[in-house]
């Protein structure tokens, strides 16, 4: 190690356990970030994955021990599974609480793992929400919109974009999980301001998804009662138009929702919609 | 189209699954129908058709979010072989739409055999941290995974794309109306699964309301995402700004 190095390393970290140097942090965080879900399965979800990422940081502290070694890959092998930009902050924290073991600190492998698990909820739940509930179908309705005559622009913009906020969010949440420990993120999930952020993000969201619902979701009834010879009453645009237009893609998406939050499954939701459209396409009741 | 082009396709479909490209990112990425579109019409010489193709499709995935592992609907096929039928094919975007309904579900199935099939490796994982060989854990993690990834994807995606578009014309014509009708109306629908998925995690407490005003401004002023988003910010802003004056928790 450089003195460059070990100077810049002592200046980020606790400076008690200074084991690990920024080259295994971040080959770490590499490893997180590329293989996550290089082997995603039932029986693990993301294990191997959060493992693979630990690698790095077991062969340093253990450099001499392999049985050390083992036992810590052994630990972070088990079951996994976190939205992977904002649960980067888990494996630099994980990191951080295994050097401490390491040098001797007061903490054992079994609260290692409470912490690690006990984090993986919570921040999921912020990360899906903000991440794939906010930020990605935004950018992709802009992108959209956007691509109208078939600008090429569109997609690249959104690449462009979509990939700086990825990479940002996941190192700097791996980097801040390593360098202020598992206070520092209790402290953050607690704190008002996240609150205050996630709050902000959930309006954010639910007014985007709103519009989006209005714009993209299409349904409409096909049904046309004939009353007399030359007067029709057609159902979508004199009885449902007149209340609120679009008012049956609303209401299918109340009712996906519905569903799915009493636990029906995804693919389920998916085949009752089929079979809306089948019933409702043959009968012309829908069209 | 010709077997290379085809080929490509088909490894397009492998990057837009793998970790290789920084896993969350070809997720976020060329899994998404306006991307695949866009490069399946650079892979065929038709990058302006892809990309209205690829918006088309994915407008019926918009909000589609894959949580716990669980993921209704591959978009990323729907949008390569979508994309590649209506530019090899000559099919309208209504009708690329209607086919990339029924190959999004199909497609499905790929994501079940492989969560299932990666179950396997992880014994091996197990079995090299035994023998203290960390050295080789990446093995196990992500070059079987990923080559058996391959094959399951790249191989049905090239087949599909190399002899699809000879039939799809064909086959559009013996569905004839009604089904192609059918599959429009499931398409249209589509977004409303994906748009209460994400609402499963947003959809709380004092935010609920601002999902109407959305679609009511949305209804009634016509006006467009870009728009929306930026309105909606303000909201957000002027909301928790309110309730900071107030001193009141914002409830999440």
């Amino acid at each position: 190690m450089s003195d460059m190095e070990n100077k810049e390393v002592v200046e980020e970290q606790k400076s008690a356990y200074n084991l690990l140097t920024k080259k295994d942090v971040k080959h770490s965080w590499i490893n997180w970030l590329f293989h996550n879900q290089a082997n995603y399965n039932y029986e693990r979800m993301m294990g191997i994955g959060f493992m693979h990422s630990m690698v790095p940081i077991a062969k340093k502290l253990y450099k001499e021990d392999v049985d050390k070694q083992r036992e810590m890959l052994k630990r972070h092998s088990g079951f996994f599974n976190c939205e992977p930009c904002l649960g980067s902050s888990i494996a630099g924290l994980t990191a951080a609480m295994e050097e401490q073991k390491a040098a001797g600190g007061d903490i054992d492998g079994e609260a290692i793992m409470s912490v690690k698990t006990g984090l993986m909820g919570p921040i999921s739940g912020i990360g899906d929400s903000v991440i794939q509930g906010v930020i990605v179908p935004l950018l992709l309705a802009f992108a959209i919109d956007m691509s109208g005559n078939g600008n090429v622009l569109a997609p690249i913009v959104y690449c462009l974009i979509m990939i700086a906020v990825v990479f940002g969010i996941s190192y700097s949440l791996y980097m801040m999980g390593y360098q202020k420990g598992s206070e520092a993120i209790l402290n953050v999930l607690e704190n008002g301001v996240v609150n205050k952020l996630i709050a902000g993000a959930n309006i954010m969201g639910c007014m985007v998804l709103g519009a989006l619902v209005a714009n993209y979701v299409s349904m409409s009834c096909g049904i046309v009662i004939q009353q007399s010879a030359d007067s029709a009453f057609n159902v979508q645009e004199q009885l449902f138009d007149a209340i609120v237009p679009n008012l049956l893609p609303l209401l299918m998406t109340l009712g996906c929702y519905k569903m799915l939050k009493k636990g029906l499954s995804s693919v389920k939701v998916l085949l009752i919609i089929v079979a809306i459209g089948v019933v409702g396409g043959l009968t012309g009741i829908l069209g | 189209m010709s077997a290379i082009q085809a080929g490509l396709l088909g490894i397009l479909y492998y990057l837009g699954n793998s970790s290789i490209l920084a896993g969350p990112i070809g997720y976020y990425t060329v899994y998404r129908p306006l991307v695949g579109g866009f490069l399946t019409g650079l892979v065929l010489g038709d990058p302006v058709t892809g990309v209205m193709v690829g918006a088309t499709i994915n407008l019926m995935y918009i909000g589609f979010i894959s949580a716990g592992g669980a993921l209704p609907g591959d978009m990323c096929l729907a949008g390569i072989l979508g994309a590649a039928l209506a530019i090899t094919g000559g099919l309208d975007t209504e009708a690329a739409l209607a086919i990339a309904v029924p190959i999004g579900l199909i497609g499905t199935i790929l994501w079940f055999g492989r969560l299932t099939l990666d179950s396997i490796f992880v014994h091996i994982a197990d079995r090299y941290i035994e023998n203290n060989q960390p050295n080789k854990v990446w093995i196990p993690s992500v070059l079987l995974p990923q080559v058996m990834l391959f094959f399951m994807t790249a191989i049905p995606c090239f087949l599909a794309a190399y002899f699809g578009a000879n039939y799809i014309e064909g086959a559009i014509n013996a569905l004839g109306g009604t089904v192609l009708g059918i599959l429009i109306i499931i398409g249209g629908m589509m977004p409303a699964l994906g748009i209460g998925l994400t609402l499963l995690y947003i959809f709380k407490g004092e935010a609920r309301v601002f999902f109407f005003v959305g679609f009511l401004i949305a209804v009634y002023l016509e006006l467009s995402m870009i728009a929306v988003g930026f309105l909606a910010l303000c909201c957000a802003i002027i909301y928790t700004q309110i309730k900071n004056s107030k001193g009141g928790e914002v409830n999440v």
